[in-house]
């Protein structure tokens, strides 16, 4: 693969989407986005068939940026990124596809936040992914308070003022580990490898440990942070919603694995427990709240926050099992539940309505429609042979291995999701035909071959998830490998390659 | 030479404010005229700035005139913020009176007088000359602040600051007579001799770095000495608003960082009392800002907020080496997107600043979609948000202030900046996420638009690439 691919995957979206914000040709808009997210998709697929499956970064690429704090701008890939990236870059062009927002802003936006997650996922250094974290909340801001439902203001200002709080809180968190490390070596870095070497504890590092976690967790989100999260799934336009559930949510679980574990070792061993617990409430919780719901689209909004508790426990039990588990189902998630908020984006557009009593009989009337649906959903829930059932399995394993009465509380709590998804099925899909499902049409040809690809995918990764797992797993292993070993140790393997001293 | 050649910029911005007075006598005089000049003097004392910040060696000269002046990179980097500052308001203001109808070719000539003595102020390096370029400074503000004689508001602003002004003039020279007291010299280098032999809580020497301290926190309207900002800033047109928040904080923050920077030992005796002064003015101008209906106050109280942000760096700066370079940078990001926010008002404000409230800017970007977007860039810089200039500054105030081991500052700071984002969002909301009411009709283009996307740029130019540091 080239040197820059990184590069170009980051800014080839922005740019573009600057270009269309700027340029005053109505029509092309789309098509302009449609094809950059394909190229970007071609890239991201190479890199995945081009990573050889070792542990550390790949692809790499670095150029000085902020010389006297250290800072440069540094890209790379490795195994704990790479199920991310592969997710942010292959399902955006089902966005462009599928849905029908006419305006240009709306893709421009969405072009631009595809750019800054991106370069969040692949960032080496602390700031840069700083930079990109915060970017990727601006056109989420924009395109719900512009395209979004009838409570779309309280709605984004929520969701922005929330997830700002937690990331400028993040940004002490980040210039304390930087000025911890240069306390002990005087040297400025923001290099994430290098800051590795560092396993803070005590003192001020349990406050910037909470910093980080909770940026995290607002992101995910993990119980009691969700609070965001109903409205602005709910009110934003189909295509954001997808992309909040299916990427961006993942880069807070990403931004866990990355930062927290090995920069605050002994403090996240002593509060995995914790957090292990707020993952098993907020699952049980969401998925009550999601049975109760009549609109498809809160429900999803709260099966997803369920289904994001699993992942959160994934990371919280800390071993080679969960911790695969968790990656393997960020890209599980994005391709079923992230998918559904596209379906019931089609269905709102036909049908104007998400209310689910006022459904009722699509599948006699939509079998393609029904049949997708029904694999997303399935793969959602966990079927054995679907994507999300390898996911599933490695979490609760890893999980049983950190506490058994834990692991089996895990496993009880996925039967929520079952129940409220095939109840809403149920309703939705089957029973009495009513007056506003009869005037819905099946996906047409176009339609069902864009979400094709997904489906296959979902099964692709049911039934060869080893695929995907042997280039994530030595990453995997390094990562809990370093979490548990002595400080002492990790300091003298990172610092034999500090030159600039 | 060199010597000549640090102060060329200074001789030709007073050569300037000097030949618009004159050019006031002549009978044809306009001042739409004096606005182009002047423009023209800013810019070539900026450019002569610059060059001397890439030529002249900056270690050569740290004090000229016998010690009167000190040239460093920090004054250097802060003359030409102040420069920048003279540009675009004149850019501004000849828009802004287009619609408004009082400005005399005065107006430029003051523009430039005060722009002498913020620089005099922030390269002083003597207690009498400081006072002395505060006075020019000043008393040019003064008259600008109330130009505008036919408006009651301006006339109560006027007198406001006047008085307020008067009365930290005064104890500016009280503080100067207590450290000649205690220190026997008015010479910032005699008095750090003093210091590194004598405590900086003997009762002369502390009462008389609080006067001082007191009249600075009064010119950057710091807690307690903030009351007034809002009624100034409100009644003085839109671009000596911008003017005053941006080019005379500069000086104001120059000053009190070469003065506090002095000896160790005087920064340290007043870390205790910088810190809370900072937290209070951090808490209670975001307090102030989040109540405000009009865009101008608003922008006052958050001058107020980035004005604790400062304070922050103050309390943080390393008088062992010390360079400035983060108080310049943020400065700098300030000034670049405060102007912004003033030139953007100076051009759409209309005629008598009849648009000037919140609900006023409802669904300009549906309108004018430039506007809106150099605006949403302006406030997104100021609320922090990467990868404006804002955050950069915000990041490397942060950075000091850990450094120097004031977690407890810099986390206090980064709370203050999440409750700013509240009045932040609001505006863009209201020019993105409702409805047009009325059309924004700008006549033509106008300077004011040419230096809003200037300054736009500006921002993500500092934010991308902070040379300074």
């Amino acid at each position: 693969m080239f040197e820059s691919a990184l590069t170009v995957m980051i800014f080839l979206p922005i740019v573009a989407g600057a270009l269309i914000l700027l340029c005053p040709a109505k029509g092309a808009a789309r098509i302009i986005g449609f094809f950059v997210s394909l190229i970007v998709l071609m890239i991201g697929v190479q890199l995945f068939i081009d990573f050889d499956g070792q542990a550390g970064m790949q692809f790499v690429y670095s150029t000085p940026w902020i010389s006297s704090l250290g800072i440069s701008f540094g890209l790379g890939v490795d195994g704990i990124s790479l199920l991310v990236l592969l997710t942010s870059a292959v399902l955006f062009p089902l966005v462009f596809c599928v849905l029908k927002e006419q305006s240009r802003n709306f893709y421009a936006n969405l072009l631009l936040c595809q750019g800054a997650m991106i370069g969040a996922i692949c960032a080496t250094d602390l700031v840069v992914f700083y930079i990109f974290w915060e970017l990727m909340l601006v056109p989420i801001f924009f395109t719900i308070g512009l395209y979004g439902g009838p409570g779309r203001l309280p709605a984004t200002l929520k969701i922005t003022i929330y997830t700002i709080a937690g990331s400028l809180l993040m940004l002490v968190g980040i210039i304390y580990v930087a000025s911890c490390y240069h306390q002990q070596f005087g040297v400025w870095t923001f290099n994430m490898a290098r800051l590795s070497a560092l396993s803070l504890s005590g003192g001020f590092a349990g406050w910037a440990f909470l910093m980080f976690m909770i940026a995290f967790a607002i992101k995910i989100p993990i119980f009691p942070f969700h609070t965001w999260l109903p409205d602005a799934y709910t009110e934003a336009p189909p295509a954001t919603s997808f992309v909040l559930s299916a990427i961006m949510a993942k880069i807070g679980v990403y931004g866990m694995i990355r930062f927290v574990l090995p920069f605050f070792a002994p403090e996240f061993i002593s509060w995995a427990t914790f957090f292990l617990f707020l993952g098993i409430i907020g699952m049980i919780y969401c998925g009550i709240a999601a049975i109760g719901q009549k609109d498809i689209k809160r429900m999803l909004a709260f099966s997803s926050a369920s289904h994001m508790g699993v992942i959160a426990i994934g990371v919280c039990a800390m071993n080679v099992q969960s911790l695969t588990g968790s990656l393997f189902q960020i890209a599980a998630h994005a391709t079923s539940t992230g998918v559904l908020f596209l379906f019931v984006g089609l269905m709102e557009e036909r049908l104007k309505t998400r209310n689910i009593d006022a459904l009722g009989g699509l599948a006699y009337r939509a079998p393609i429609f029904a049949t997708f649906f029904a694999v997303a959903m399935l793969a959602s829930v966990g079927l054995p042979g679907t994507s999300g059932f390898i996911g599933e399995f490695l979490i609760i394993l890893g999980t049983v291995k950190y506490s058994m009465f834990l692991g089996l509380l895990t496993g009880f709590t996925l039967i929520v999701g079952v129940c409220y998804m095939l109840w809403m099925f149920q309703r939705v899909f089957y029973e009495k035909e009513s007056e506003t499902t009869t005037r819905f049409t099946d996906l047409t040809a176009g339609e069902a071959f864009s979400f094709l690809p997904v489906m296959i995918l979902i099964f692709v990764m049911g039934i060869f998830p080893q695929l995907f797992i042997s280039k994530i797993e030595p990453a995997v292993q390094q990562q809990i490998a370093q979490l548990y070993a002595p400080a002492q140790q990790q300091v003298v393997t990172n610092e034999i390659s500090v030159t600039d001293k | 030479m060199h010597d000549f050649a640090s102060f060329l910029p200074l001789v030709i911005t007073c050569a300037g404010a000097l030949l618009l007075m004159l050019y006031a006598v002549c009978p044809k005089a306009e001042q739409e005229k004096a606005s182009l000049m002047s423009m023209g003097f800013f810019a070539v004392a900026f450019f002569a700035q610059l060059l001397v910040v890439c030529t002249v060696s900056r270690s050569v000269f740290p004090e000229t005139f016998n010690g009167l002046l000190g040239v460093s990179s920090f004054t250097n980097a802060a003359c030409l913020i102040i420069y920048a500052c003279g540009f675009f308001t004149t850019l501004s203001s000849h828009t802004y009176f287009r619609e408004n109808h009082f400005a005399t070719v005065e107006f430029y000539s003051l523009l430039l007088f005060s722009a002498v003595g913020m620089v005099l102020l922030s390269m002083a390096r003597e207690l009498i000359t400081a006072f002395i370029a505060l006075e020019i400074m000043s008393l040019a503000i003064y008259i600008l602040v109330g130009f505008n004689r036919a408006s009651s508001r301006a006339t109560e602003a006027l007198f406001k600051y006047f008085i307020l002004g008067a009365f930290s003039g005064a104890f500016f020279c009280m503080g100067t007579a207590m450290i000649y007291g205690a220190a026997g010299s008015t010479r910032f280098e005699s008095i750090a001799e003093w210091l590194a032999f004598n405590p900086a809580t003997t009762p002369l020497m502390l009462g008389g770095a609080f006067f001082l301290l007191i009249t600075i926190f009064f010119k950057i309207s710091a807690f307690p000495f903030h009351a007034w900002v809002l009624d100034v800033y409100d009644g003085s047109s839109n671009p000596i608003t911008g003017f005053m928040a941006t080019a005379l904080k500069t000086a104001a923050f120059a000053l009190i960082a070469n003065f506090l920077a002095l000896s160790g030992n005087l920064h340290d005796s007043w870390i205790t009392g910088l810190f809370w002064i900072a937290v209070f003015t951090m808490f209670g101008g975001n307090l102030i800002a989040i109540g405000q209906d009009n865009i101008k106050r608003m922008i006052a109280a958050s001058g107020i907020v980035h004005s604790g942000y400062l304070l922050i760096a103050l309390v943080a700066i390393n008088s062992e080496h010390f360079s400035g370079a983060v108080i310049a940078y943020y400065l700098a990001a300030y000034s670049v997107a405060t102007l912004g926010m003033f030139a953007a008002l100076s051009w759409l404000g209309g005629e008598g600043e009849k648009r000037v409230n919140f609900d006023d800017f409802k669904g300009l970007a549906k309108r004018q979609p430039l506007a809106a977007a150099t605006i949403t860039i302006f406030l997104l810089s100021m609320a922090g948000i990467p990868p404006t200039a804002g955050f950069m500054g915000k990041f490397y105030i942060i950075t000091s202030a850990i450094t120097a081991g004031q977690i407890a500052l810099g986390v206090l700071g980064i709370i203050s900046s999440i409750l700013s984002m509240w009045y932040y969002l609001r505006l863009i909301v209201s020019m993105y996420f409702h409805d047009a009411e009325e059309d924004f009709v700008v006549n033509g283009t106008s300077l004011a638009s040419i230096s809003t996307v200037a300054l736009a740029i500006g921002t993500f130019a500092i934010g991308l690439f902070p040379l300074v540091l």
